[in-house]
């Protein structure tokens, strides 16, 4: 499909699904009511629900889609590896431990702050290690048990934390951040993630037409004057802004970043650079998604929004895994 | 909610104790065994946060030989600075076996295979229910008393409760305001609970028990914003152990409600027990629903 096509299908898409968010909420209010209430503003219940409550999340479920979309893209075509992606790599899980370590610790006091300065901290460390462990070998299989490694450990970490804080409630946060959620966030998050995410969707695409070079292989790379060490640093950093910062404020979703790049890399030439964008809106369109099915499923306690991209998201990996038989796993 | 008493019970072992002092389950109140003229207990330990309050309130010097670990707890126990003086005990059968008191009092909520086995080793256990409203805790505290051979201390404390309880009642107009306890992670105490009839006794109508919440259990925001209720009563918060949790209460959602007052005016620890300081945050209650509207304005 012509990106010319492909690109405003998936927009449109996207921007149905943000709508359907807004949409929907325990508190019954009727279309116009939440139009108006939208715009117009002023202190009704309706204008509250939908400019602090339901807005906010339906800008994070776009924007984190979008930073998870497009940060597996990248990570399969850097990587070579069509089975990378934030969560199955552990970026996902190592950001959600800086950021538990550094905000159940009051190291920072109770500032939202310390969220995404933590979940930077530990996602920069992920991307280094595996993008490290990767230059030193081209085997597929070794970069995913190096993910499942840190994924487990950061998990087992995280629940630690939660568990020595002295505080109660901390405990029953270990869903939270295993499992991910956009429930109850305010815009308060929304200004502390989404400049972050920006910045890291500006590095990625920067570094695109080095990863399309990449395809042909190193050598061939720096034979096109691909300076490959600035392209390693701004996919590093891309990916740890912008999945540091989606972590920080919605804890870990897993398998966004997988599903999205292979569903659309047939609808596309296959050059990583032509990817980046569709994978990122279509991975908001598939988190918005998740995200309203997870309200709807469940009215009265609402599901982690990870349980249901888990579900879809698993078996998708299982069958990648069957599909690619032997030749990845070299 | 009983799925929510085992959340607690099993991510948190200490909780279980807690979630005793609140929530709830079939009433059962044992019968009392206290034989007359029988000389009194010398030494007893207390399992739960609940007996914690009213032992700590009514047992002689030397009498407590420990009480459990919670009433400690700033946000859960009325008499924290008072627990300082006991030792603390994890509700564990072999810690009662080794400290051989001649009384236990321990609440009814999961505590059942503790307490059966200390029934087994041949203590002496008293059950104390945990269904609990204001109405209930002047039996409470004459209860304890008769436990513990203080028969008069306790009739007073007793006595002086129901007093106050009379005369706050004594105020009440017909006019009553709505009001919403928004705890942690957005969980509002509704029908059952110790703040529902504490809100009731203080002339408030409780919100989340007319929307059906039954116990502890979450209310969207989206609600809380709908219906406006006059009063939002928010945690104080564990303020060098922050949780994410403590922050839904303080959502900017609820800041923007102009007509509702939000704020943490009654301790948290006033909703876990039943106990002698429930009559403060009836008080402090019952001057809010004056300030909010006043009897003779609604008449």
């Amino acid at each position: 499909m012509r990106p010319a096509v492909l690109n405003p299908s998936l927009a449109v898409l996207a921007l149905v699904l943000f709508l359907s968010s807004m949409a929907v909420g325990p508190a019954d209010l009727g279309l116009s009511e939440s139009i108006r209430g939208l715009f117009a503003g002023g202190g009704e219940a309706a204008a509250i629900i939908m400019r602090e409550i339901r807005l906010p999340r339906a800008l994070l479920g776009l924007g984190i889609g979008f930073t998870l979309g497009i940060a597996g893209a990248v990570l399969q075509g850097f990587l070579r590896n069509p089975l990378a992606e934030p969560g199955i790599i552990g970026v996902s899980a190592t950001a959600a431990f800086g950021a538990v370590a550094i905000f159940y610790t009051g190291l920072a006091g109770a500032s939202l702050y310390s969220l995404p300065l933590g979940a930077l901290m530990g996602a920069l460390l992920a991307v280094i290690v595996l993008i490290a462990l990767a230059a030193r070998t081209n085997s597929t299989l070794t970069l995913i048990l190096a993910g499942v490694a840190l994924s487990s450990l950061s998990g087992a970490l995280t629940s630690l934390v939660l568990n020595l804080s002295t505080n109660p409630f901390a405990s029953y946060e270990i869903i939270f951040w295993l499992l991910g959620s956009l429930k109850d966030r305010s815009m308060e998050h929304v200004i502390l993630a989404v400049p972050l995410m920006a910045a890291g969707w500006i590095l990625i695409a920067i570094s695109a037409r080095a990863v399309d070079a990449l395809s042909l292989g190193e050598e061939a790379a720096a034979s096109l004057g691909i300076h490959m060490g600035r392209a390693r640093l701004f996919v590093i950093l891309g990916v740890a802004l912008g999945v540091g910062a989606a972590t920080a404020v919605a804890g870990t979703i897993g398998f966004v970043g997988l599903v999205v790049p292979h569903l659309i890399r047939p609808l596309t030439n296959r050059l990583p650079s032509r990817l980046l964008l569709p994978a990122g809106l279509g991975g908001a369109a598939l988190l918005l998604a998740a995200d309203v099915a997870a309200r709807l499923v469940l009215p009265a306690g609402e599901l982690n929004v990870g349980v249901l991209t888990a579900l879809i998201g698993a078996p998708f990996f299982l069958w990648l895994v069957v599909r690619a038989g032997r030749e990845v796993f070299t | 909610m009983m799925t929510s008493c085992r959340k607690h019970a099993s991510l948190f072992s200490g909780m279980a104790l807690y979630a005793g002092a609140t929530l709830v389950a079939p009433a059962l109140l044992w019968p009392q065994p206290v034989l007359a003229g029988a000389r009194p207990p010398a030494r007893v330990m207390s399992l739960n946060l609940c007996t914690d309050q009213l032992a700590m309130a009514l047992a002689a010097p030397g009498q407590l030989a420990s009480i459990s670990f919670l009433a400690r707890d700033p946000t859960l126990s009325p008499l924290y600075r008072q627990a300082q003086n006991f030792p603390v005990n994890r509700g564990l059968a072999e810690e009662v076996f080794l400290a051989q008191p001649d009384l236990v009092v321990t609440g009814t909520y999961s505590l059942h295979n503790t307490t059966g086995l200390l029934r087994r080793l041949g203590f002496r256990v008293e059950e104390f229910s945990f269904i609990q409203t204001v109405e209930t805790i002047p039996e409470e505290i004459r209860r304890m008393g008769k436990l513990l051979g203080h028969e008069a201390v306790a009739e007073t404390l007793a006595a002086s409760f129901e007093a106050e309880l009379q005369q706050v009642a004594a105020h009440q107009c017909p006019y009553r305001p709505v009001a919403l306890v928004y705890d942690q992670n957005g969980i509002a105490l509704g029908r059952g609970t110790l703040a529902d009839s504490v809100l009731s006794v203080a002339g408030f109508r409780n919100l989340a028990a007319e929307a059906g919440v039954e116990g502890m259990a979450p209310f969207p925001l989206e609600l809380v914003v709908e219906k406006k209720p006059d009063l939002i009563i928010t945690p104080s918060g564990y303020e060098d152990a922050p949780s994410l949790g403590d922050r839904v209460p303080h959502h900017a959602a609820l800041q923007m409600l102009k007509d509702s007052r939000i704020g943490p005016f009654v301790p948290s620890s006033a909703w876990s027990c039943g106990g002698p300081a429930v009559i403060e945050a009836v008080k402090v209650l019952a001057e809010l629903r004056d300030e909010i509207a006043s009897c003779s304005e609604a008449q």
